[in-house]
């Protein structure tokens, strides 16, 4: 016997009812939706992208700055969500001197950008910028996710800058079975995509995203908002989630033709054939300490595609970091508060 | 399923009117498919608009009325959906010519019918996962029945609709066919409002 009787399913009708009546005056009560909250400087800015120093939270931060290159997907303000869910707070916290490189919102005028662009010349200035501020010949680089893969690329092509890389939840091998995205981007026409549409959409990718667990995340989440309605704070950092998710920049059109094509469908970055500028990077280049961050459960970038990096990487001092979580919890989890920013920091402080 | 039916019990939730109910709304969604494709089609060939669209309605309900023989399909349900067609049938025919949303221009394209024949494939493939999420979903609340086990609350009953539509469309997600599939229908939508120098 399922046991459901009608008085049963209309109580519970109303009391889903009374929750949402709830929810709209919850709702007009959270007020304003901030992230990103750790105070910092702007320090150099070049076409849309954006670099900022956050403000160290220990008296003598480590003299190497840490530098983080975000995915061009999404907003970095995800690393600085709110006080208690903030990788970048754990890692001042540790002792660092952390950079991070905002890429903006790329326009029309962005059409042209290439990964040349992004690889050698913003990335390239922004390594630059920190070695004459900290008078180092080498920095530290954490690449996340897409920024990761732009990152293993820079420290193979330039590895006599970077001191010590750290790759998060970063796709190298891009066609291990599992890999979903990898499996439906593989049959799309993205010459035609691009000489279409021009910059790719950042709603486009968002629905590509979202598409891909449509019952869970464009159904049930929100049914299960009733479950938090009476707690304000619960429900602003929802809405603060939902700011973020929904905050998708378009992608310059070129640097996301060669993307798609040259990771996703060839698969070059493990065989070496991934060319920047005039130059192959070859993964073996990337000669420095590595510590490669993955999480166990993370459906866009599977396990698998960030542990092949062991195998084609020239580092003789690899580490692996395995957190138990998804693609986006590794960030705002309140485990992942205490697990990954010191890990991360006691394995480059070691260094 | 049969101790949850509510011939015992005529106050307890029928979960399995659910499900009937629930492919009865599939096949009623692969007939206003067909319906609409029909219609599609006429608006481009035929001058007496209402006429013809007197002509599909009475299409439409015959084979409404065809699928209610199907044993998985509630007679009652596939009755309301008889109801519903004539309730829309006399709607559409005080409102004349429908509108327009899709350029005429495109509509007259090779590009755009490529595009309306594959998304056609792409919806069977949809609806075939959710008629086989639904039998998941009857065969999980068998065992539950058999493990001695109930369901206690509709929000109970919505998480096990969506647990089973994950797991057969991430199945249908992972599958060769519909990535070969996903990606065709996304190309085809893109020759549509393609430049001339991008078609390939």
């Amino acid at each position: 016997m399922i046991g459901l009787t009608a008085d049963q399913i209309a109580a519970e009708i109303e009391a889903f009812s009374a929750r949402l009546k709830q929810g709209a005056q919850t709702l007009a009560e959270v007020g304003e939706i901030e992230a990103g909250v750790s105070p910092r400087e702007l320090i150099y800015q070049e076409d849309k992208l954006t670099l900022y120093r956050y403000q160290p939270r220990v008296e003598k931060p480590h003299p190497v700055p840490l530098l983080i290159v975000y995915a061009l997907v999404n907003r970095p303000y995800m690393m600085d969500l709110q006080k208690d869910r903030s990788m970048i707070r754990g890692l001042l916290d540790a002792g660092l001197d952390v950079y991070l490189i905002d890429w903006g919102y790329p326009d029309a005028g962005d059409r042209t950008l290439t990964l040349t662009d992004y690889v050698q010349r913003y990335i390239g200035h922004c390594v630059d910028i920190l070695r004459d501020r900290h008078d180092v010949d080498r920095i530290n680089l954490l690449g996340v996710c897409q920024g990761g893969a732009l990152s293993l690329c820079h420290a193979a092509l330039y590895s006599e800058r970077i001191r010590n890389l750290i790759t998060m939840v970063t796709p190298v091998d891009f066609q291990t079975p599992d890999n979903v995205l990898s499996h439906l981007i593989r049959h799309v026409d993205v010459d035609l995509l691009v000489d279409t549409l021009g910059n790719v959409p950042g709603q486009m990718l968002n629905f590509a995203f979202l598409s891909l667990s449509p019952f869970r995340l464009a159904g049930q989440k929100y049914v299960d908002l009733v479950n938090i309605f009476d707690d304000a704070q619960a429900l602003k950092n929802f809405l603060r989630m939902e700011k973020w998710i929904f905050d998708s920049p378009d992608q310059a059109g070129e640097a996301f033709r060669q993307f798609a094509k040259d990771f996703f469908q060839q698969n070059k970055l493990v065989k070496g054939e991934v060319i920047i500028g005039d130059r192959r990077v070859d993964l073996r280049e990337v000669v420095m300490p590595v510590l490669n961050v993955y999480a166990t459960q993370d459906h866009l970038v599977p396990p698998a595609a960030s542990k092949a990096l062991a195998e084609c990487c020239g580092s003789r001092d690899y580490t692996e970091l395995s957190f138990r979580g998804g693609h986006i919890g590794i960030y705002v989890s309140s485990r992942a508060q205490r697990e990954v920013p010191p890990a991360i920091a006691a394995w480059l402080l070691a260094r | 399923m049969t101790s949850q039916t509510s011939a015992s019990n005529p106050g307890v939730f029928d979960v399995e009117l659910v499900l009937k109910q629930a492919r009865a709304y599939l096949a009623f969604g692969e007939q206003v498919r067909l319906f609409t494709d029909r219609l599609g089609e006429t608006a481009e060939a035929e001058t007496d608009w209402g006429q013809a669209l007197q002509q599909h309605f009475t299409q439409f309900k015959t084979a409404i009325a065809q699928s209610a023989e199907n044993p998985n399909v509630n007679p009652e349900l596939a009755q309301l959906w008889l109801l519903i067609a004539d309730a829309w049938s006399q709607t559409a025919t005080t409102l004349g010519m429908a509108t327009e949303t899709i350029p005429e221009a495109l509509r007259e394209t090779g590009a755009w019918r490529a595009y309306q024949r594959t998304q056609s494939d792409y919806f069977d493939q949809l609806r075939d996962t959710a008629t086989e999420a639904l039998d998941l979903m009857e065969q999980r609340l068998n065992e539950r029945v058999a493990a001695g086990k109930t369901v206690s609350s509709l929000r109970e009953l919505y998480n096990l609709w969506v647990d089973c539509n994950e797991e057969t469309y991430g199945r249908m997600l992972r599958s060769s066919v519909y990535g070969e599939l996903n990606g065709r229908l996304f190309n085809a939508l893109l020759r549509c409002y393609a430049r001339p120098e991008a078609q390939s």
